[in-house]
């Protein structure tokens, strides 16, 4: 019998209530709520009804990708867990004190990395992130507490503006920042000693899934020759092996597709451009943001909001199981899927 | 002598720099340990390894641009670990059969779900069984060491084909061996970059022409102009970083570089020993600026007033430039490194 526990509800009240969690987590301890609430009997009724939940919190989102590394990472555990399992309730017991423990130890997860990455923050270096990312936020507030002198440009990246959260709370930390144009990552990147990316998705080859911007960021660093480091918990390790930017699970067919010519999207009129940029070129560091521009919702859409990049362009990727090279995290991915 | 005398000996000339050369220094470390554990207390293993871990700190203090002092001592302590492991998993065993051990040593992703009581490994009970199997397997690390040019050379013939042109820089043992070794089954030619100002290079041609290999010295400046006819670039390193990085003689970059342009194959000869768990957080970090006299001397005492003179010692080479290791355990890419630092330390000692 399946329970009448909303497990979606439950996962997006979590990512509400709690703004520090991350997506993994909260679909972690969304399950381990539907385990609590459950009222199988059987272990088959039991698995099954977990993984139609873990199904139905995949594809309650657009982004699932973060998402479903945490369910897939509790699902393995628990088919492994109940070979082993002598008495159904008190595995069932166990399971929530495991997934309970791991809300608690993903946070340990991320202070972990933010201390094996402060080493690599030098004096007086500069420093290129993208959007808004907790870990990196962490790892730079904690080299700022390290008395590192360090400076920050961060993308504004459009559409989600991550980058104005992320300055937000780095000018918290003491940490000059400056936020720029998505559209400025070439233009910045000859002052830039060092890119800085968090991660949606660490993927089998150990590319990296993350909010959209990413990859031609990547691109960038690699043709200016400047490190790029992907920051990334290890529950965010996922099994996936994209081949290129299409073969994302979040990629659908009208993902970027020509727009019909009568569609209600507003061009901005000549000369509308100008006046909006006099009035907010007030604060110096503020970027002149078009609302506008991102207020057909039609048009926004159809654009995709992660992009995959490869392993050849990432240089280090720094996780709670150590600093590891791309090729590091196929290792680990074997490990538990062996 | 006590083992403190031996520690504060072994400080004392690692900074003096009278003990110098990764080679040296990993045996001298290697020996002191020995000395470290058999005169130990016999009390818990966690002491013991908190005894090794001081003075692997005050080694590695005495010379930071020595890595293999520290490799050395997270190998030992990788042993240690391992040996207790061992042993209390054979003592669990005659009990009752108790949990199945673990997957990995290492953590893995599969520990943020695991049993939060296991969490911090506890290393208890020393014996003297212990004692005596890790001093044991220390030795056999000795032998390694000892066995190392060996195990390189003996790859030679796999690399180096008859009429090839190889250039090499700088003196290492490692090469002067792995060159001799495949000279005995083929005939190919050596170009050596004399490697100013030391001109480690023109002692290393000598080495291999004595052994009748058809050697020819270059200077330095001629590397790019000669190495569109070079079959394959094979160099000797200081110190393998994590990242694949190398630490190596002056001019090594500067040939790795032209390697690159010219797609060359960069083959790298080393002991394990020389890889370190460390990761090239500065490009500075592991420059030594040495006594500059051999680039300027006193003589040009009116010049000398007038300019700075640096002699930096190594270079950085950065992992895109090496295509191949040879190491002792075979040959590897830069990317497979990560590897065996995992085989090889235990990554609670990467930071002594």
């Amino acid at each position: 019998m399946v329970t009448d526990f909303d497990v979606v509800a439950h996962y997006k009240n979590l990512l509400i209530t709690s703004p520090d969690i991350s997506m993994p987590v909260a679909a972690i301890e969304a399950l381990v709520e539907l385990i609590k609430n459950s009222n199988a009997t059987t272990m088959s009724e039991f698995m099954v009804s977990i993984k139609e939940a873990s199904q139905l919190l995949k594809t309650s989102v657009r982004n699932s990708i973060s998402l479903s590394a945490g369910c897939d990472l509790f699902l393995r555990f628990i088919g492994r867990s109940s070979q082993d399992a002598a008495d159904f309730e008190s595995w069932k017991s166990s399971l929530i004190a495991r997934g309970e423990g791991f809300v608690e130890k993903a946070a340990a997860c991320r202070h972990k990395i933010a201390e094996l990455g402060v080493p690599f923050i030098r004096d007086g270096s500069v420093i290129l992130i993208h959007a808004h990312s907790r870990v990196v936020s962490l790892l730079l507030q904690k080299a700022a507490a390290d008395h590192k002198r360090f400076k920050v440009f961060v993308t504004e990246s459009s559409h989600s503006q991550g980058g104005i959260r992320s300055a937000h709370v780095l000018r918290a930390a003491g940490i000059p920042t400056t936020i720029i144009l998505d559209a400025a990552v070439g233009y910045v990147m000859d002052k830039v000693d060092m890119v800085l990316v968090g991660a949606e998705g660490v993927v089998e080859n150990g590319g990296l899934i993350n909010q959209i911007g990413s990859y031609q960021m990547a691109i960038v660093a690699k043709a200016a020759n400047k490190p790029f480091y992907a920051v990334a918990e290890s529950y965010k390790f996922v099994r996936l092996f994209p081949l290129n930017q299409y073969d994302l699970p979040t990629y659908s067919a009208d993902t970027l597709s020509f727009q019909e010519l009568n569609l209600d999207y507003d061009m901005p009129e000549d000369g509308e451009m100008g006046t909006i940029k006099t009035d907010r070129v007030t604060s110096p560091s503020a970027t002149p943001v078009d609302t506008r521009t991102l207020s057909s919702q039609k048009a926004q859409g159809s654009n995709p909001l992660v992009d995959y990049t490869p392993p050849d362009y990432i240089t280090l990727l720094f996780t709670d199981l150590g600093v590891l090279t791309p090729s590091g995290v196929s290792d680990e991915l074997i490990k538990l899927y062996l | 002598m006590s083992s403190k005398n031996v520690v504060d000996d072994l400080v004392a000339k690692l900074k003096r720099r009278q003990l110098v050369g990764s080679s040296a220094v990993a045996q001298e470390t290697l020996k002191l340990m020995i000395v470290v554990i058999s005169k130990a207390p016999l009390s818990t293993v966690n002491q013991l390894i908190d005894l090794v871990k001081s003075v692997g700190q005050k080694l590695v203090a005495a010379n930071p641009t020595e890595p293999a002092v520290g490799n050395i001592v997270r190998r030992v302590l990788h042993v240690i670990r391992e040996e207790y492991r061992d042993a209390e998993n054979n003592t669990n065993k005659q009990g009752e059969l108790t949990a199945p051990p673990s997957l990995t040593t290492s953590s893995s992703m599969y520990n943020l779900l695991g049993d939060p009581t296991s969490q911090q490994a506890v290393y208890g009970r020393y014996s003297h069984a212990l004692r005596n199997n890790i001093i044991q397997e220390v030795k056999d690390i000795r032998i390694e060491l000892e066995t190392i040019y060996d195990n390189i050379k003996n790859q030679a013939s796999l690399h180096i084909h008859s009429n090839e042109i190889i250039m090499t820089i700088g003196k290492s043992k490692t090469v002067e061996e792995f060159l001799k070794m495949a000279a005995s089954k083929r005939k190919f030619q050596v170009l050596v970059a004399e490697t100013a100002p030391s001109y480690q290079g023109q002692e290393m041609a000598l080495e291999l022409s004595k052994a009748g290999i058809e050697t020819t010295v270059i200077p330095d400046s001629a590397v790019f102009a000669v190495m569109s006819r070079v079959n394959k670039v094979i160099l000797g390193t200081h110190a393998v970083l994590a990242n694949g990085g190398l630490v190596a003689i002056t001019g090594t970059h500067m040939m790795a570089a032209a390697a690159k342009h010219h797609s060359t194959p960069v083959v790298v000869c080393t002991g394990l020993y020389k890889l370190s768990p460390l990761y090239p957080y500065d490009d500075d970090s592991f420059t030594v600026n040495i006594n500059p006299d051999a680039v300027l001397g006193f003589e040009e005492g009116d010049l000398i007033e007038k300019v700075t003179v640096a002699n930096p010692y190594y270079d950085y080479v950065s992992p895109d430039f090496v295509n191949l290791f040879i190491t002792n355990q075979g040959g590897h890419p830069p990317s497979y490194l990560y590897r065996l630092i995992v085989e090889n330390y235990h990554p609670d000692d990467h930071s002594l």
